[in-house]
C-alpha cells in the first residue's frame, strides 16, 4: 500500500538526520502503530507518508488512490470556528469531488455519530470531535487511513470507543491504517504490527514480539 | 435625502461594500488575520499615492499595490511561521513609509488625505461602476473557491492532504482581499476599513451559528451598519466612514449583551425547572 525506501530527513537541510536510511513497507489490510520516544521522528515520518514533506534522500511510494487523514486533536480543535458537523463534512467532500450526499451519512454511521450532524463542531466533546474527524477522513472511501495520536486529550471511555472503531474499520472493512501512537497499550491491543522508531531508524514487529522483546513478555 | 444623485450613488456603493467586506472578513477573522485589513488599507493608501504621483487612476493604483502587498504577506508567511503578526507590522511599515514619503514630498497631484477618512458622498458614476464590477467579480471568485477557503481556514494541513493547492488558493485570496480593500477604501477610508472587515463578523460570531448562517448574519449586520452610518452621518454632517465604525461597534456590543442576557435567562429557566 505504501513504501518508504531508504528515507533521510532533516529540518535544517544538513545532518544530523532525524530519519536516517529508514525503510518501511505497509501492506494492504495492515494496522500499523508507529511508536517511539518524543523527538524520534514519528510525526516527521507521518508527514512524509502524507506527502506534506519531501525526503532529503529516498522515496515514498503510495499505491493508495485516496488517503484519509486524522490530525492530532490539538491541531484542529477550534472551539470558536462557526461550523456544523454537516457543513464541515460537506465542504470536505466537495474538496474531494464527492457529490453523493449519502457519503456523509455513511461515514457518520461508521463512527456512530449521525446524531451529531447538526451540532457545532466547537461544542463537541473531545471524543465526539475525534469520532467526527475520523468520519471526515472516511469520506471518499480511502484505502489508507493515517492518524496522528488519535487518543491525545481524550477521556478513557472515549479512547476505548475510538480504538474500537479503528479495529472495526481495519478488520471488518479491510481499511489499511497507520497510526502514530503515544498510547502504547492501545497500540499493542489494536494493531497488527508495531513500527518502533529509534535514533532515526525503525524496525517492524508484531505486538507479541514487541512485548517479548521490550516489555519482558508482560503487556 | 435619496432625491440627490450623490446619495443614491453613495448607498449603492456602500451596500456593495457592506456585502463584500464580511465575505472576505469571515475568512480573515477565522484565520486570526483580521488585522490584515488594517495593513492592506495602508497599502492601498500607498498605491493611491503612487498612482496620483504619476497621474494614474487611484483605484487601479490601490488595487495593484494592495494585491502586491497581499501576495508579499503570503510569501513572507513561509519565513515567519510562528510570528505571523510580525509580517503585518513589516508590510505596514513599508506602506506607511511609502505613503508618507510621497504625500509629504508634494508630488502627489491630488488630495490623498481624502482617502484617510473616506468620501462616499463624492462617489461618481464611474467609481460606482468600477466598485460594483470589482465587488461582483470578487464575490464570484469567492463562491468558486468557497469550499477550499472554508477548509483552509478550518484545517490547512488536512486541506493540503485532500489535494487542495493551499499556496495557490492563499495567493488568489490575497488578491481578492486587495480588490475588496481597494473598493472599500473610497467609501470608509483607510482609518476605519478594518472595522468593516472584522466587526460585523465579530458580532455574528456572538450568535453561535454555523458557517453559512454566520456569513449571512455578518452581511446583514454590515449592511445595517453602513446604511445607519451614512444616514446618521448625513444629518449630523460628519464623515460617514467614522460614524459607520461607531455603529458597527454598537452592533457588536448589542450582540455581546444579547448573548449574555440569553445565557442568563436560559440559566434561570433551567434552574427553576
Amino acid at each position: 500500500m505504501i513504501i518508504a525506501n531508504n528515507i533521510y530527513y532533516t529540518y535544517t537541510g544538513a545532518p544530523p538526520y532525524i530519519l536516517a536510511g529508514l525503510n518501511l513497507e505497509i501492506k494492504a489490510g495492515e494496522y500499523v502503530s508507529v511508536i517511539g520516544d518524543n523527538g524520534s521522528g514519528k510525526s516527521t515520518l507521518m508527514r512524509l507518508l502524507l506527502g506534506l514533506l519531501k525526503p532529503a534522500q529516498g522515496t515514498v511510494i503510495s499505491k493508495a488512490k485516496r488517503v484519509g487523514y486524522v490530525p492530532q486533536r490539538g491541531d484542529f480543535a477550534n472551539s470558536g470556528f462557526p461550523i456544523t458537523v454537516y457543513e464541515m463534512l460537506r465542504a470536505y467532500s466537495r474538496l474531494l469531488g464527492v457529490r453523493d450526499r449519502r457519503a456523509i451519512d455513511r461515514s457518520l454511521d461508521l463512527t456512530g455519530t449521525r446524531d451529531l450532524k447538526n451540532k457545532l463542531v466547537g461544542t463537541l466533546s473531545g471524543g465526539q470531535g475525534q469520532k467526527v474527524t475520523i468520519a471526515r477522513a472516511l469520506i471518499g472511501e480511502p484505502e489508507l487511513l493515517i492518524l496522528d495520536e488519535p487518543s491525545t486529550g481524550i477521556d478513557v471511555p472515549s479512547q476505548a470507543e475510538i480504538y474500537g472503531i479503528l479495529r472495526d474499520l481495519n478488520r471488518a472493512h479491510g481499511l489499511t491504517i497507520v497510526s502514530v501512537e503515544h498510547n502504547l497499550q492501545a497500540a499493542l491491543d489494536s494493531s497488527t504490527l508495531i513500527y518502533h522508531l529509534h535514533a532515526g531508524h525503525g524496525h517492524i514487529c508484531t505486538p507479541k514480539q514487541f512485548i517479548d522483546e521490550y516489555l519482558g513478555g508482560k503487556a | 435625502m435619496l432625491q440627490y444623485e450623490f446619495m443614491q450613488n453613495a448607498f449603492i456603493v456602500a451596500i456593495a461594500i457592506a456585502i463584500l467586506c464580511p465575505c472576505i472578513g469571515i475568512f480573515l477573522v477565522l484565520r486570526r488575520y483580521s488585522m490584515i485589513g488594517d495593513t492592506l488599507s495602508h497599502a492601498s493608501l500607498a498605491g493611491i499615492s503612487l498612482a496620483l504621483t504619476v497621474g494614474g487612476n487611484p483605484l487601479l493604483g490601490a488595487f495593484i499595490f494592495t494585491a502586491f502587498c497581499g501576495a508579499l504577506i503570503e510569501f513572507l508567511r513561509g519565513f515567519f511561521k510562528k510570528n505571523a503578526d510580525l509580517i503585518l507590522s513589516v508590510v505596514l511599515a513599508l506602506c506607511v513609509g511609502i505613503a508618507i514619503t510621497l504625500i509629504s514630498s508634494g508630488k502627489v497631484h491630488a488630495s490623498a488625505e481624502s482617502f484617510l477618512f473616506g468620501s462616499v458622498l463624492t462617489v461618481t458614476r464611474g467609481d460606482m461602476t468600477i466598485a460594483l464590477a470589482l465587488s461582483v467579480l470578487t464575490i464570484g471568485v469567492l463562491a468558486i473557491f468557497y469550499n477550499q477557503l472554508v477548509f483552509i481556514a478550518y484545517d490547512e494541513e488536512t486541506a493540503a492532504v485532500a489535494g487542495v493547492r493551499v499556496k495557490l488558493i492563499n495567493y488568489i485570496f490575497s488578491i481578492l482581499v486587495a480588490a475588496a480593500v481597494s473598493v472599500a477604501i473610497r467609501v470608509v477610508g483607510v482609518l476605519v476599513l478594518s472595522s468593516m472587515i472584522a466587526l460585523p463578523v465579530a458580532a455574528a460570531l456572538q450568535l453561535g451559528r454555523g458557517f453559512r448562517a454566520t456569513l449571512a448574519l455578518s452581511i446583514l449586520f454590515s449592511v445595517t451598519d453602513i446604511i445607519a452610518g451614512i444616514t446618521i452621518a448625513y444629518y449630523l454632517n460628519v464623515a460617514p466612514g467614522g460614524f459607520t465604525a461607531i455603529v458597527s461597534v454598537a452592533t457588536l456590543l448589542l450582540a455581546i449583551v444579547g448573548k449574555q442576557l440569553t445565557r442568563t435567562i436560559n440559566g434561570h429557566l433551567k434552574g427553576g425547572m
